[in-house]
């Protein structure tokens, strides 16, 4: 069948439109690259497809985060928002985090509206079927309709699409989403190209109608008032928020599903990919966790125009009968209507330590991926991944240095450094736990650490650049302040805030407070900071032949063959790797790029 | 910390292992100088030191003479490291070694890793290409030394119990961060009360591990063994026991030894140093007992090992308390007590078994029971010199370590960890700090076996 060559030729072609494809063609388009989005449904732009909700403990500071760099998660997210909770406030503040509920149907049309109105970007609707190279280069996508879109760079956004299979008891069925047919062509083009894929596994629990709900026999948990906002843009809206409810597995259920894992596609053997462990399924919980009588339950409504609700806890891949005998076991749900079931999903993804920092595949310079792909999961940790990859593409198309967050700047960093250097076995979830400068990557911070990055990539308009300045006087100001001025700041007619919007005072002096009350800790954070930063800049040069570094351990020449580490703080992360390893080869890095002159120099320094 | 901080001062012998008339302690770092003044003296040199100038100084420990040295100073950049550097020539034996990189240690400096001066002299831009060929072959022989002594018994058994202590100090650091990860809070809520105690007991735990390197173990200083005891218990007939001689004057009389007496021994290998001493007994003799007494309180403060001797053919009287109280009050911190029952030979006076449990019964005058305590004498010298002199380098790696460790739980015992005012995160930052120091010798700890526990643990998630 003929090709149709598309007539033109862009920058930037990103594969999906869900959370990830969504950041990255906006970043692109957003710094001027022609850039396309290609999906298979364009009415499942950024669909939520499992819990409709943004933020969370970890989660909540990359949403801010993201924010801070341009990105529309968190904005999107604040205007569909139906209920809002600041999670741990019973913590400290380095780890608090917003977490927003959002009406479904809303935040996508949002996210689907905020691309239409995007300059430079354009939409179209057909399947990716192969990537298209000339020789090594990569010159585009080839789609199911045999279209040709040719393009600098792409980026792959899959989500759970690659040869997707759902299970709900002993059927499985193909799927990349429950009746979404998945994509089968990628997975063998990229293998073809040398790409190692692997199988991850994930699940959604089942949806009810909130009509047969008995709330009475419920727990009520109401939104906080007033809701905290993820946006750093977003202003007070009056919209009334809903509550969710709590309820609580028994007895009768464990029973249940004790009886019924023989049907359990999990139990039986039939899913053999790796699942969360840290979402598990209710199975897992009842097996793996015999001495709790009861497991907490959250029902959450998907929006405001409809009655459906999402069980949050009840996630499950057992057979629809044994499903719906469940949740009757339950009390509130004893006469609960199951209008989805809950299925688990296996897709491909391919291994992370193909990548190189900017999110680049190594074996194919152009192709960036992005999300799910990359075996993480969760709609935060792909929109970060998806900006970061549109950033990219487009510093690469503009000729300029990849944008790097290091794991002291952003939570983001974190994620893409362990993705890079230790690869996944398990969908990635972020964890506070994964951050060692935990104290510095607050969700109060966010905007003050990386925004300056948002400004000169032009990803943040100058607009406010001035105000933000503003802001970051008062913080510094209030930091350093030892007392603060009880009666005079109170007499003081307040300055309105104008000056600084969409910052406020309020803020400046609650973020100033924070890092003063960490003190010594920020300290120390920032100077094991400082050091590493300075390991991050030993370059390891591509070329470089790591099997030459005489006398490394066995694992960990295997591993830094594996995962090429580009600098000398990267190799050291690797799991297994020993300080005599980094020693070697940080002789050997240094030995290789020392140019002969120094040594003279230093000899008659001796001298 | 996985790479070695370039800032921070090391230590390190840096002479041949195994022996030697002479040794080498190198120094090197920017506060080498700092650290060498807190136990050489006269410490007034390090005020204005001359570079590559030689000094006759007096290494000191708790203001006690450890060794007569001669130390070379280098300051920076004329040292072989680039840094300012101390050399320490003492006496070649691993005792004063060790007790050396222990004085170090203690006031600020860091093992070095294997090769790590090198590794400095060449990232100072202090030697040229080909010489630094042999920086790789360097770091490669000590690593693989440091290796073969950390597989053997000893290091294995040691490393083995840090192990355990690390294992302690993740879950303790799980139970923080799944309450911090685990936004569905359904966890009970960690009881402070709890956590306290769990800390301090990890924080007794490697104090104890720390502190038993600092009971030394001495190839050529030689053990020193303080027979103690109740008047007429039979301490000088142990003492000719053990040694075969007649040496002390022995009678049935109770104060015959007035004064204390040494005889020097060789069990297996190790030089041991027996002081017999006067009965002690405060209520009993003249002017001349009393002074003996002084001398034998004062031999109980300078003992590695006490043995403490009792009359098994009697019931406990009270001078065996009073003893008892003295050794109590006038043992030094980390000796070893050992329990000795005499006259095995005479019908036994019934003493409860809990009052002998651990003691070494022996009779002076048939000999029984003699060979056993000779054995129980040098049994932890034995193990913790089989490994050689590596011994000495790889403890000292895990004493400061272990130092660091401690000093970590220590910050973490300040806080205030009370219903309420339970900081989590600050907890957590110095569990991490104190996994991190460990991390020196069994590697690092990665947020992934930090997960791993809290997955194993506690049913999370939605």
């Amino acid at each position: 069948m003929p090709y149709f060559n598309y007539p033109v030729i862009f920058d930037v072609l990103v594969v999906g439109g869900g959370h990830a494809g969504c950041e990255a063609a906006l970043a692109a388009a957003g710094l001027g690259m022609k850039t396309l989005l290609l999906t298979q449904d364009l009415d499942t732009i950024a669909q939520m497809s499992c819990n409709p909700s943004i933020g969370g403990v970890g989660k909540g500071q990359i949403v801010r985060e993201i924010d801070a760099l341009g990105g529309r998660m968190a904005a999107v997210a604040d205007l569909s928002a139906l209920s809002a909770h600041m999670l741990n406030t019973s913590r400290g503040a380095a780890v608090r985090s917003p977490r927003v509920q959002c009406d479904k149907r809303m935040y996508q049309s949002a996210m689907k509206h905020s691309l239409e109105l995007a300059g430079n970007l354009a939409l179209a609707q057909d399947e990716a079927a192969q990537i298209w190279t000339e020789g090594s280069a990569l010159r585009g996508v080839i789609t199911a309709r045999n279209t040709r879109y040719r393009s600098k760079t792409v980026i792959l956004t899959t989500g759970t699409f690659l040869k997707g299979v759902i299970h709900i008891g002993l059927s499985s069925f193909r799927g990349g989403r429950y009746n979404h047919p998945p994509s089968d062509g990628l997975s063998p083009s990229l293998e073809a190209l040398g790409f190692k894929l692997g199988r991850l596994k994930t699940g959604t629990p089942m949806r009810l109608n909130g009509r047969s709900i008995d709330f009475s026999k419920c727990e009520e948990q109401k939104p906080d008032e007033p809701p905290p906002p993820l946006s750093h843009f977003t202003g007070r809206h009056g919209r009334k928020l809903l509550s969710c409810w709590i309820t609580r597995t028994g007895e009768r259920s464990a029973g249940i599903i004790r009886a019924n894992l023989h049907r359990s596609p999990l139990y039986s053997g039939r899913i053999k990919a790796a699942g969360p462990r840290y979402c598990p399924s209710i199975e897992d919980k009842i097996v793996k966790f015999p001495h709790h009588p009861t497991h907490i339950l959250f029902l959450e409504p998907e929006g405001f125009d409809t009655g459906e609700y999402y069980v949050n806890g009840l996630s499950t891949s057992l057979p629809e009968e044994v499903q719906l005998e469940l949740l009757h076991s339950v009390n509130g749900l004893e006469r609960a209507e199951l209008i989805r079931a809950a299925y688990a999903i296996e897709y491909d993804y391919s291994l992370p330590v193909q990548l190189d920092y900017n999110l680049e595949a190594k074996l194919l310079p152009g192709l960036f991926m992005a999300g799910q792909i990359n075996g993480t999961t969760g709609y935060e940790e792909a929109a970060a991944q998806g900006l970061m990859a549109g950033i990219n593409a487009s510093l690469k198309v503009r000729g300029g240095d990849p944008f790097i967050l290091g794991r002291d700047e952003a939570y983001i960093g974190v994620m893409i450094d362990d993705l890079i250097s230790k690869g996944v076995d398990e969908p990635y979830r972020i964890f506070t736990s994964r951050a060692e400068f935990r104290l510095l990557l607050r969700q109060d911070n966010a905007d003050l650490r990386l925004m300056p990055h948002g400004f000169r990539l032009g990803l943040i308009p100058g607009k406010f650049k001035k105000n933000f300045e503003r802001y970051q006087n008062a913080v510094e100001r209030s930091g350093s302040r030892r007392e603060p001025q009880k009666h005079g700041a109170e007499k003081r007619p307040q300055r309105a805030d104008d000056d600084m919007a969409p910052w406020t005072r309020a803020g400046a002096e609650a973020c100033g407070r924070i890092t003063k009350e960490y003190g010594g800790y920020i300290t120390r954070n920032l100077r094991e900071a400082e050091r590493m930063k300075h390991f991050e800049h030993v370059r390891i040069p591509e070329k470089l032949d790591l099997s030459a570094v005489k006398g490394l351990c066995l694992e960990s020449r295997q591993q830094f063959l594996k995962i090429r580490p580009r600098t000398l703080a990267q190799a050291a992360r690797i799991p297994g790797v020993t300080p005599a390893d980094i020693q070697l080869l940080w002789v050997h890095v240094t030995r290789k790029l020392r140019p002969p002159q120094a040594d003279g120099v230093s000899r008659r320094d001796e001298g | 910390m996985l790479i070695p901080d370039l800032t921070q001062t090391i230590v390190a012998p840096a002479s041949a292992q195994g022996g030697g008339a002479i040794a080498v302690v190198r120094l090197s770092g920017p506060e080498a100088f700092k650290i060498a003044s807190a136990f050489l003296k006269p410490s007034s040199i390090f005020k204005t030191p001359k570079t590559r100038f030689s000094y006759f100084l007096r290494a000191e420990e708790n203001g006690r003479l450890l060794d007569n040295t001669v130390v070379t100073l280098y300051r920076a950049p004329k040292s072989y490291t680039g840094d300012d550097m101390a050399e320490i020539s003492c006496h070649g034996s691993p005792f004063i070694i060790s007790r050396l990189l222990r004085l170090a240690i203690s006031n600020g400096a860091r093992e070095a890793r294997p090769g790590e001066f090198t590794l400095r002299a060449f990232m100072n831009g202090k030697l040229d290409l080909a010489q630094a060929e042999a920086v790789n072959d360097l770091i490669i022989s000590e690593n693989e030394s440091a290796h073969r002594a950390a597989i053997t018994q000893v290091a294995g058994g040691i490393s083995n119990r840090i192990g355990k202590l690390r294992a302690g100090l993740i879950a303790l650091l799980g139970e923080l961060e799944v309450r911090l990860d685990d936004s569905y809070e359904e966890l009970p809520e960690l009881d402070p009360g709890t956590f306290r105690r769990r800390a301090a007991a990890a924080a007794a735990g490697i104090k104890n591990l720390a502190d038993s390197f600092g009971r030394g173990r001495y190839l050529k200083h030689g053990i020193r063994v303080t027979i103690a005891g109740a008047p007429n218990s039979g301490k000088s007939s142990l003492l000719n026991r053990i040694t075969e001689t007649r040496r002390a004057i022995v009678s049935p009389r109770a104060g015959t030894t007035r004064d204390t007496l040494e005889e020097t021994l060789t069990l297996s290998g190790l030089k041991v140093i027996f002081t017999d001493t006067a009965g002690i007994d405060p209520r009993t003799g003249g002017p001349i007992e009393r002074e003996g007494m002084r001398r034998a309180l004062k031999a109980l403060k300078t003992a590695d090992v006490i043995l403490w001797v009792q009359d098994l053919s009697k019931k406990s009287s009270p001078a065996d308390r009073r003893v008892g109280k003295a050794i109590a009050r006038g043992a030094a911190p980390g000796s070893d007590l050992i329990k000795v029952f005499n006259k095995s030979d005479l019908p036994a006076a019934g003493r409860p078994e809990d009052e002998t449990d651990g003691g070494i019964i022996v009779s002076c005058k048939t000999g029984a029971g003699i060979s056993g305590l000779k054995r129980r004498l040098v049994r932890d010298e034995k193990k913790a010199f089989s490994a050689g002199s590596a011994a000495v380098i790889t403890s000292a790696r895990h004493y400061s370590a272990l130092l660091n460790a401690h000093s970590e739980l220590s910050s973490l015992e300040r806080l205030r960890i009370r219903a309420g005012t339970f900081p989590f995160e600050l907890a957590a930052e110095h569990l991490r700090g104190a996994l991190n120091a460990l991390a020196d010798i069994l590697g690092e700890t990665t947020p992934e076996e930090v997960l791993a526990n809290i997955f194993a643990n506690f049913c999370v998630g939605k």
